[in-house]
């Protein structure tokens, strides 16, 4: 479209301006800070301590014999995330395949089903998983006792691991509607007489499934898993309602980490040494983005 | 024949699947709104009761009487997520426009780094936020959590602006500049009437996702009582020795209501939106 040279500038300048104010510019205080010694306590008392922040992130630790607190927040959040990830994407791709099948049938009650813990604000779905995984009264419990899988009830959340499994089995109930509604979308585009071509050919469901579905949806499965992948390693809210990042330090992923060093562990911990671990973040998030681009692009061309 | 007996097998085994799988999706909304709708004493039942008895909607009435702010606490959610959403539109439909029509230097970086910024999560700011806030001296305030809110719909909120706006032809608006429109009444008076529908998706989504983001935005910029979210207002229900989970799940099913309707109605927009990419 024609017009004058400075016309889509002054379009995009509102954009450039909240971009600026409130990402630009806390990415660069977070640099800044990772080289300081402060804390909210007495937050104008700033000391310039170079590389220490990051020594320390290797150095500190709590709890464990064998690993700094950020160390063990890292390998916490690459299991955690993979766990979630998994569940999301595997069951995504049944809810999916199932929702696709011409031998479902109501299936619009499903979809909507689906579509509404998707639309729970995050926070109050891990409320609602706090009451149904409660030791006592939780229908969790309740369910595994009367199918006998369990003799007594499980207090879920007070033991590590089964804390760690159910933080990450609420994070992947979180996202798997979102999951589920992406791969049905890729599913449904790709062509049917693909499939009835390799009927006439005599293939099994199987040989469809691996030589067309597949193969068919696997941009779009690439890009929604990537991009399940960075929400899951932001994902903050679910683990801090649940069990703020306990027992112990069981639960304490990246960002519980961040936020207990920043906000809560003031004694030891401080906006220096939390900053230093947002960087970590970032860029482990950048590059999971340059990967997502990359694959947006590819599928593009 | 076989075949027929072999379509009935799939059919009643996919049936079966997705009963199981719609079971999961189920349970914690079952029992909140079971817990919700029996007398408190069923609380404290141990196992829980599979089934309801003695269907009540005391709770409902309980949970304002427990926490007189509730209603407070939603209005102040409430105002959040407007917030977000109109403050996200305001940004995303010029942004857009400039991104969907115009071919410049900066068109194609912008369009990455808006896919970039979708990557960002209120967690990786939440320190420099909250000292920025607080040099603004807007901490406590609905602006701050308005501002803050908004960085993280924004970027989705241009992508389906984008999205949308390059299924409009271009030729009424170039019939319209040689009439002596300018781009900016353009936008005003053709774009924005003709992507109505849109418009409604992305300020639901940005109500939803602002919605959704308040609990940790507010960890760190609310403070006062006053001006906390309802997903923050939520824990005056938990006192220290135990926790009201009847009035509990009758508040949350409450607060719920508004978010879940929303999407209900604009789902189809979002996940065309989300799927139609328009990167070149």
């Amino acid at each position: 479209m024609k017009a004058k040279k400075s016309t889509p500038y002054i379009f995009l300048l509102p954009l450039l301006m909240a971009f600026g104010l409130f990402l630009f510019y806390p990415l660069t205080k977070v640099v800044m800070d990772s080289f300081y010694k402060f804390n909210f306590l007495n937050p104008s008392h700033k000391v310039w301590v170079g590389g220490f922040n990051y020594k320390w992130l290797f150095t500190f630790r709590l709890y464990s014999p064998t690993y700094s607190y950020f160390v063990g927040a890292l390998l916490k959040t690459v299991i955690w995330v993979g766990g979630s990830v998994a569940i999301k994407v595997l069951l995504g791709l049944g809810g999916a395949l199932l929702l696709n099948s011409e031998f479902l049938k109501w299936k619009k009650v499903y979809r909507t089903l689906l579509i509404i813990p998707w639309s729970i604000p995050w926070a109050m779905s891990a409320m609602i998983w706090y009451w149904t995984l409660n030791g006592q009264f939780g229908i969790i419990n309740s369910l595994l006792l009367h199918l006998h899988i369990i003799e007594e009830p499980v207090s879920f959340l007070a033991y590590p691991v089964s804390a760690f499994i159910s933080t990450f089995i609420v994070d992947a109930w979180i996202g798997l509607p979102f999951m589920v509604i992406m791969l049905l979308s890729g599913l449904q585009t790709i062509p049917k007489h693909l499939y009835e071509a390799a009927t006439i050919d005599g293939a099994g469901d199987f040989v469809k499934f691996t030589k067309i579905t597949l193969p068919m949806i696997k941009p779009v499965l690439l890009t929604v898993s990537l991009l399940s992948i960075v929400w899951t390693f932001n994902s903050f809210a679910p683990i801090w309602i649940l069990t703020r990042g306990g027992p112990v330090t069981s639960t304490t992923t990246l960002p519980i980490a961040i936020y207990n060093t920043s906000f809560r562990y003031l004694m030891f911990g401080g906006v220096g040494k939390a900053s230093a671990m947002t960087i970590f973040q970032v860029l482990l998030v950048t590059s999971l983005s340059l990967f997502y681009i990359r694959t947006l692009k590819g599928e593009k061309s | 024949m076989k075949k027929s007996t072999e379509k009935k097998v799939k059919s009643i085994s996919y049936q079966v699947l997705a009963i199981i799988f719609a079971s999961f999706m189920l349970i914690p909304i079952y029992q909140a709104v079971i817990t919700a709708l029996t007398p408190s004493t069923s609380s404290w039942i141990s196992p829980a009761p599979l089934l309801p008895k003695n269907i009540t909607f005391y709770n409902f009435l309980a949970a304002f009487q427990l926490v007189s702010r509730l209603p407070i606490y939603l209005l102040n959610s409430f105002i959040y997520g407007i917030g977000v959403s109109t403050f996200s539109l305001l940004i995303a439909i010029p942004a857009g426009y400039s991104l969907a029509r115009f071919r410049y230097r900066l068109r194609n970086p912008m369009m990455i780094f808006v896919i970039y910024a979708n990557m960002f999560a209120p967690i990786m700011l939440l320190v420099p936020l909250y000292v920025i806030m607080k040099a603004f001296g807007l901490v406590n305030t609905y602006l701050s959590m308005v501002l803050a809110g908004s960085v993280f719909t924004i970027p989705l909120s241009t992508w389906l602006s984008v999205s949308y706006m390059q299924t409009i032809p271009v030729e009424i608006e170039e019939a319209a500049l040689m009439d002596g429109c300018t781009p900016y009444s353009i936008v005003y008076r053709i774009i924005i009437p003709l992507m109505k529908p849109a418009l409604v998706a992305i300020f639901i989504y940005a109500f939803i996702t602002g919605w959704s983001q308040q609990f940790t935005l507010a960890l760190v910029l609310i403070s006062n009582d006053k001006m906390m979210p309802i997903t923050q207002g939520l824990y005056q229900f938990f006192s220290r020795s135990s926790v009201s989970w009847g009035p509990l799940m009758a508040a949350i099913l409450i607060s719920t209501l508004i978010p879940v309707t929303l999407f209900l109605l604009v789902e189809k927009y979002i996940v065309q939106g989300l799927t139609s990419g328009s990167i070149k």
